[in-house]
């Protein structure tokens, strides 16, 4: 079960960095939201797997650990916070310019000063 | 129980929904109520900092738990400090938003402003890890906010970039995060202080990792080379109030760095031994050579001053990561400088669009007001290269000094003394191109005569001098206070004690120890 | 009068000009003029002081514990130097004032002249090196703004500019020397130093505190190889040439080699380094100089060489050398001051400084030529001048010189030397003033008012003076010579007299003089070899490293910061996978404490199906409708995981959030392309494929690694279990932890929703109020819109769901505190409900029916959420403190009342307000695209006549 865990953590992370590397803004913001589910569960896991156990009080004798579920909880909000601001912001560069790449178009002074030097 | 301690929290958080449910569409309340609420914040940081000016902890247990079950606000000599910093900022930067009518080119600028404020107040109070975290993430969604204001293309391009990649390092902090809930079971620093000493050091790459990790999560933040990509264009980009206000945020990476690795993963404790000073020392020269390097090669003003920026925080970083007690008292009053000059410098680079199509480092006719705003740049950069009079030589003599027995002091000397003579070099040609030989230009006979900056922004940016000129002046007690401050930092017991022994809501003493 | 006054007069008296100009140029030269006065005077007021052989202290404290501390003296040397600033100042004030033309800015000038001035005097009285460091580098920042004085002339900036980074360059390595001079000793009071010769030259730090102190004298005095930008300083008004760049700044080098003379000097590093240096600069000088055409550069290069003459003459490292040093700065001082307002004059009246087009003026300029040809051959070294008995004394002690163990080098050049620089002053005064009157003048020549001449004259009669009568002289510059030597040595018994008898240096000036006289007839084939002669120019060197400095600075830094974003994430993903890396190999890998658990069929196809998703999204991204499912199914397995993990307020969370994220992302498909060209290149992907396996096997490891052991001790969630129902009166502890624990997060998270909020609405307004407006109003939708996209079925299942939905977020509200679901959940679902109206019936006639401004709901929240905080206050209980009770309304059964509840309601109506504000704003770009947006519920309405629907097939959102 660990392994399953980790290796999912750790595919999430790796396909997240890829897009996170791509040219435009949709795939990058694709890529973010991947890793927000790779530190997600990478946080949920910070308290160890309990299965059938939910740290709902009963008289059960042991819970699963409920504070990184709590803070995983702050961060899914916090994250979705987040994505919706840097769509906006992407959509809101994308109909300025008519462009979604992420990087700035290559400034021709700044060849021309390689060239110099 | 005293609730001063969290006001600089709260003051910021009711007043911006109030200005947002009140003065949504009032500019003129709100510059009232934000100008209001900063002054008020002054008083409360003025009063926090004297209340630990003798070296009391004032602790602040959220929802009565006791730490470290619960949140806690701690206030000494470095946060309050960095409060006091942090509020008397805000005034100038509000003053010339206010000046130059940034405020009002988009909406909801002090609703930002405010929020912005509330964040970084938090992240310098707070006593608790994930609670550091929520408040890194607030600064910075109102930093993006504040960043976008009033749009335009290059802009938003340069603000997409800036988003992406602080989303990167909040993911990077929670990774850090769990690593260390994972290996220790707590978020609060004193706690964390205790439980790091239980670690064994045959098991010890659990914290490494996640020590180094955190390190880097505030190392983006203070955009040490190579995590900082994300300042140039950001800084240049954004409006120059905004920039201004920015100028705080770089130090809270170099404060959480200071906070962090004196308390927690201090240069004693075993199993994190010989990492920090290893990665930090190198990163942050380098930081310095390229910030003072960009200096020189800059073509636009804007970019000149953001580049400074960076050089400025290799510079305290440089001080920071040899962490003795001389260097981080060093290092502190250097951030102080620092902060403000770069404010300045920021908005000084505004002032210099009255009569310019853009800020190119090329000749064009003379701007208005120039001669006004030649002299504050004159001294604002001399305040930035580190020259005398003013208070960036002091600080470049004591990190010199504190570097001076470290083993890699040749380096150290070296590389800071060739960057400032470089910053030196850049800046006097940046300065002859835009008020020299601009006279050499003859003013086109349709150019339309573009008022000269409002005496508001004026009296911000000649505030923000007039303290560096006291910060030069009153060294040698600021010098003794930060000294005071960081043996506050190297003899953490108290703190500790403070944090950890205090009692609260259904907790006996010694509880979780 | 305070050794304070002295130094502040000139800073406090800098303010005045700049006043005082609007009264008048009189004004403002008479106001300088009383200030450096008044300045002077009370110098005079220690001179009993220190003619007793005192030394006049007086001292702050600035910074003590650095050792930074406001610390005057005032002793014979220093007293020399102030003397020599503040009276020449003088002089040079009032010729300035007659000097200056109507249309340069007097008040600017005579600010900066101050401000050198009192840098200067601070320079000579410091008794703190440190503090000495601060005024040097005031003089480099004034003589910069006095150089590019004239700031439309394009040498004069570049003159200004190198300067600047000479002397800067010298002023940072002597920071570093003096640092480590001060480390040495233990203190940086010269007092102190001044005492300690062998601790100092016993440390091993000697040589590098040496080498940087005397790089940064030497860059200051322009000695070889640093002297070339004080001819390039010359581009200043010739007040400042006179002042600054010859008599006094360019001292400042000297005089720290003198100040500190008596714990520096007397090693061999000193002497060769100096010696050398000294003599190198001075033959240089003077062949240079005798072949410039420009009075100044002429000058300034003289200059250089006599300032070459003192360095060699303090290099030798004898008391008699010191001696002759201090004369000669004097002499030198009063000579080339004189000479300098004299080729001022001759600019000023002639236009011209060109020596090729002058001469014959003795008959137009009587005045300025008897002045001007006394100072030359004073400078010559001509008897009954000051200048002859100084080189007298050089001649005498270059003789006792032995450089390098061969006797005859240091006389020789010395002779080479004082040959060329008799053969400049003859040329000065021979291609001047003497010869025919020429008629092409460019300006018709007479002498200047006497307020131009007088202060030269002043300087004359001084050189005349002292070079008749030296015994005049000789009490005072043996008192400043003791001062110099301090307790190192005894000051040398010799009298100053003109006649020595036949000795050496007579043969040897005598040669000099003549030698300089046939090089004089001789001067234009020398010219002519000169010319043929392939030479380095200083300063088109200098400009070329600038320039070429700065090509490597750009192409470094824009190569670096070239504003790919793709690269920049590569690079830090590589940083921090690497730094990680290292940390963990040089850590050791505790032992496993926990078994692993096993997993069945069903959560290994669980674990499938969202590998599988992820795969696909990334290998499949290009499509960008197909990535949202699939980022969809990935969220549902994990939220389906965290269910399995027993996490339920967690897979609620997530699985609402998935739904308003996705909703989210296809407004904002709605305008962006729906595909991503393949752009980078197959090296490119194979980079970034590299670099996301090495960041995702690492995030793998550390995952593993944790997952098998156990914290080092108990985590503090064991308090919360125990506590929850007692102190937060709620059994489900997620729930209490986030409103009750660890409310304050909360509290900063509903606030960061609130920014978000507020941030996309004001960019939303932006936009709508900038040209995108435009784009946005003629845009095709690049799909085919559906005839009916507000169906009846679905406005009518919409309708029938939307009280029951609102009614299930009411309840998983409550249940919040003791069950899965909370203020978030709710606000989540409650917005998703409110989404679906919109859907269904598209925006206006939802906006139309919605009576609650979310800018109102967002702030009502924090407020709320807020306030709930503060109320505790009224308790004596921080902020959040939370309080419960239990109350029982017959017929139903107990329940809870809690403020953790109120805090919770605050969460609730962020969270609503947020989601729907963000999501409107995003409508509303999506409305201002389209046409006018429909009022009626549904496209297709049976029970509404036909007849009264003219309206066309809408689009709503």
């Amino acid at each position: 079960m660990e392994l399953l865990v980790a290796s999912a953590i750790g595919i999430l992370t790796a396909a997240g960095l890829y897009l996170v590397m791509r040219l435009r803004t949709f795939p990058v913001i694709m890529g973010i939201s991947l890793l927000t589910y790779a530190v997600n569960v990478f946080l949920f896991a910070s308290g160890r797997l309990t299965v059938g156990a939910p740290p709902i009080l009963t008289d059960a004798t042991s819970y699963a650990d409920p504070l990184p579920q709590a803070l995983v909880l702050t961060a899914i909000v916090i994250s979705f916070g987040m994505t919706a601001v840097v769509v906006m912001i992407a959509l809101g560069a994308y109909l300025g310019a008519d462009d979604d790449s992420v990087n700035d178009p290559v400034d021709p002074a700044d060849t021309k000063a390689g060239d110099a030097s | 129980m005293t609730h001063w301690i969290i006001l600089p929290v709260i003051l910021p958080a009711i007043l911006a929904p109030f200005i947002v449910l009140a003065a949504r569409y009032h500019i003129g309340i709100q510059r009232v109520f934000s100008i209001a609420g900063v002054l008020a914040l002054i008083v409360v940081a003025a009063g926090l900092a004297w209340q630990a000016s003798d070296g009391t902890i004032t602790l602040y247990q959220l929802g009565d738990w006791a730490a470290p079950f619960g949140i806690v606000l701690v206030a000494d000599r470095l946060s309050t400090m960095m409060v006091l910093l942090t509020s008397v900022l805000g005034l100038f930067v509000l003053l010339y938003a206010i000046g130059s009518g940034w405020d009002d080119r988009g909406r909801h600028f002090h609703a930002l402003f405010q929020f912005q404020l509330m964040g970084i107040m938090g992240a310098f109070l707070t006593g608790d890890l994930f609670n550091l975290f929520v408040f890194f993430e607030v600064l910075l969604i109102a930093s993006y906010g504040l960043m976008i204001h009033a749009g335009g293309n290059v802009r938003l391009r340069a603000g997409v970039q800036y988003v992406l990649f602080n989303l990167l390092g909040s993911t990077l902090f929670l990774f850090a995060l769990g690593a260390i809930y994972a290996e220790t079971g707590t978020l609060n620093m004193a706690d964390l202080a205790g439980r790091v000493s239980l670690i064994s050091e045959d098991a010890s790459v659990g914290i490494r990792i996640a020590s180094v990790m955190l390190l880097m999560v505030f190392a983006i933040k203070a955009a040490v080379v190579p995590l900082h990509f994300w300042l140039p264009s950001s800084y240049a980009e954004a409006p120059a109030p905004v920039a201004a206000l920015f100028a705080i945020m770089t130090k809270v990476g170099a404060y959480a760095i200071i906070r962090i690795y004196t308390l927690v993963f201090g240069p004693d404790v075993a199993v994190t031994e010989g990492l920090h000073g290893l990665w930090l020392l190198p990163a942050a020269l380098v930081s310095l050579a390229i910030g003072m390097v960009g200096v020189l090669a800059a073509r636009k003003l804007d970019r000149l001053v953001a580049f400074s920026v960076i050089g400025s925080m290799g510079m305290v970083m440089v001080a920071i990561s040899m962490f003795t007690a001389d260097s981080i008292a060093a290092a502190l009053y250097y951030m102080v400088h620092s902060t403000l000059a770069a404010a300045a410098l920021f908005l000084i680079s505004d002032m210099v669009r009255a009569g310019r199509l853009n800020l190119n480092l090329t000749a064009m006719p003379i701007i208005s007001g120039a001669a006004l705003t030649s002299a504050l740049f004159f001294a604002a950069a001399i305040a930035m290269t580190g020259l005398p009079p003013l208070s960036g030589f002091i600080g470049k003599l004591l990190i010199l000094d504190a570097a001076l027995d470290t083993p890699l002091a040749t380096w150290i000397w070296a590389i800071i003394l060739c960057s400032s003579l470089i910053s030196i070099v850049g800046f006097a040609r940046a300065g002859s191109t835009l008020f020299w030989k601009a006279k050499s230009v003859p003013i086109p006979e349709d150019r339309l005569i573009e008022p000269a900056p409002a005496v508001l922004s004026y009296v911000a940016v000649s505030g923000l001098l007039a303290l560096l000129v006291a910060h030069t002046v009153l060294a040698g007690p600021i010098y003794a206070y930060t000294q005071a401050t960081s043996a506050q930092l190297f003899a953490p017991a108290p703190y500790l004690e403070k944090v950890l022994e205090t009692p609260g809501k259904l907790s006996k003493p010694k509880e979780g120890q | 009068m305070s050794l304070f006054l002295i130094v502040a007069l000139p800073f406090l008296g800098a303010l005045l000009p700049g006043l005082m100009i609007s009264a008048g140029r009189q004004a403002c030269a008479g106001i300088t003029f009383t200030v450096t006065l008044a300045a002077f005077i009370g110098l005079l007021t220690n001179l009993p002081a220190v003619l007793a052989g005192e030394v006049v202290t007086t001292g702050i404290n600035w910074m003590p514990t650095l050792g930074l501390n406001v610390n005057l003296m005032l002793d014979g040397l220093g007293f020399f130097f102030a003397l020599l600033i503040l009276g020449i100042g003088l002089l040079i004030i009032t010729y300035a004032r007659f000097y200056l033309a109507r249309e340069d800015n007097m008040g600017e000038f005579f600010t900066y002249l101050l401000l050198f001035q009192g840098a200067m005097v601070g320079i000579v009285l410091s008794d703190n090196i440190l503090l000495l460091l601060i005024f040097w580098e005031l003089t480099s920042l004034s003589s910069f703004l006095l150089i590019g004085y004239w700031k439309h002339l394009p040498e004069g900036r570049q003159g200004a500019r190198m300067a600047l980074t000479v002397t800067g360059m010298g002023g940072l390595a002597l920071i570093g020397g003096m640092l480590i001079l001060g480390n040495i000793v233990g203190s940086f009071d010269l007092s102190v130093i001044l005492q300690s010769k062998d601790i100092i030259q016993e440390s091993p730090l000697y040589l590098p505190a040496l080498i940087l102190i005397l790089i940064g004298c030497f860059t200051k005095s322009a000695q070889f190889p640093f002297h070339f930008w004080l001819p390039h300083a010359m581009a200043a008004p010739t007040p400042v040439s006179a002042y600054l760049h010859s008599a006094t700044m360019v001292k400042a080098g000297i005089f720290l080699m003198a100040r500190l003379w008596p714990v520096l000097s007397g090693t061999p590093e000193w002497f060769v380094i100096v010696t050398t240096a000294g003599l190198v600069t001075m033959v240089l000088g003077a062949v240079i100089a005798l072949f410039k055409h420009d009075l100044k550069a002429l000058l300034a290069f003289s200059t250089v060489s006599h300032l070459g003459l003192i360095t060699m003459l303090l290099g030798t490292g004898t008391a008699f050398g010191a001696m002759a040093a201090v004369f000669h700065i004097l002499n030198h001082a009063t000579f080339k001051a004189a000479l300098f307002m004299s080729a001022g004059i001759i600019d000023h009246e002639t236009h011209t400084r060109d020596i090729r087009r002058l001469g014959g003026l003795r008959h137009l300029m009587p005045i300025t030529f008897v002045i001007a040809s006394v100072a030359a051959l004073s400078m010559a070294g001509i008897p009954l001048l000051n200048g002859f008995l100084s080189k007298e004394m050089m001649l005498e002690e270059a003789n006792h010189t032995v450089l390098f163990n061969t006797p005859w080098l240091v006389p020789g050049l010395a002779v080479l030397g004082s040959l060329f620089s008799a053969a400049y002053c003859f040329r000065l005064i021979g291609h001047t003033f003497m010869g025919p009157k020429r008629d092409d003048y460019p300006a018709k020549p007479h002498d200047p008012p006497a307020g131009l001449w007088l202060p030269p004259a002043l300087l004359v009669v001084l050189v005349v003076v002292i070079g008749c009568a030296p015994f005049v002289a000789e009490p005072f510059v043996k008192l400043v010579t003791a001062s110099v030597l301090g307790d190192a040595a005894e000051v040398p018994k010799a009298y100053f007299k003109i006649w020595h008898g036949l000795v050496p240096a007579l043969y040897m000036s005598i040669v000099a003089v003549v030698g300089g006289l046939i090089a004089l007839a001789l001067f234009n084939p020398l010219l002519r070899m000169w010319d043929a002669a392939p030479r380095p120019e200083a300063k088109t060197i200098f400009e070329a490293l600038i320039a070429a400095a700065v090509a490597l600075a750009r192409s470094l830094i824009h190569t670096l910061h070239n504003g790919a974003f793709s690269r920049y994430a590569a690079i830090a993903a590589v940083t921090i996978t690497a730094v990680s890396y290292h940390a963990w190999t040089t850590g050791t890998v505790g032992p496993a404490t926990r078994v692993m658990q096993p997993a069945g069929p069903v959560e290994i196809a669980g674990w499938a199906m969202l590998v599988a998703a992820t795969c696909g999204l990334a290998f499949m991204h290009r499509n960008r409708l197909l990535s949202l499912i699939l980022i969809g199914i990935v969220g549902l397995m994990v939220s389906v995981g965290f269910v399995f993990f027993s996490a339920p307020d967690l897979a609620m969370t997530q699985i609402t959030v998935e739904v308003v994220t996705i909703i989210l992302l296809l407004l904002a498909l709605n305008f962006l392309p729906n595909t991503t060209p393949i752009e980078s290149t197959v090296l490119h992907r194979t980079r970034d494929v590299v670099v996301a396996i090495a960041g995702g096997a690492a995030t793998f490891a550390m995952s593993y690694h944790f997952l098998l052991r156990d914290a080092v001790t108990s985590p503090i969630s064991e308090f919360h279990l125990a506590n929850s129902y007692k102190g937060g009166g709620g059994t489900n502890v997620v729930n209490v932890i986030l409103v009750d624990f660890r409310g304050f997060d909360t509290f900063g998270e509903i606030i960061v929703l609130g920014i978000a909020a507020l941030l996309i609405y004001a960019l939303t307004e932006t936009l709508l109020g900038g040209p995108v407006r435009a784009r946005l109003l003629n845009r095709v939708p690049d799909q085919p819109r559906s005839g009916a996209s507000h169906p009846m079925m679905m406005v009518v299942m919409t309708r029938v769901i939307m009280p029951v939905v609102l009614l299930v977020g009411f309840y998983i509200f409550l249940r919040g505190h003791n069950e899965p679901g909370g203020g978030f959940i709710a606000g989540l679902v409650v917005s998703i409900a409110f989404v679906m109206q919109y859907m269904a019936s598209g925006f206006s006639w939802t906006s139309a029916r919605l009576r609650y401004p979310y800018h109102g709901v967002i702030g009502a929240g924090v407020l709320i959420a807020g306030l709930t905080g503060i109320g505790s206050w009224f308790v004596g209980k921080p902020f959040l403190t939370s309080d419960f009770t239990y109350v029982r309304i017959p017929p139903f059964q107990e329940f809870e009342l809690a403020t953790a509840a109120l805090f919770d309601l605050g969460v609730f109506l962020a969270v609503v307000g947020a989601v729907m504000l963000s999501l409107e704003s995003f409508s509303r770009l999506a409305r201002r695209a389209h046409v006018k947006d429909s009022e009626h519920p549904m496209d297709i309405d049976p029970s509404r006549d036909p007849l009264d629907d003219m309206t066309p097939t809408k689009e709503g959102v």
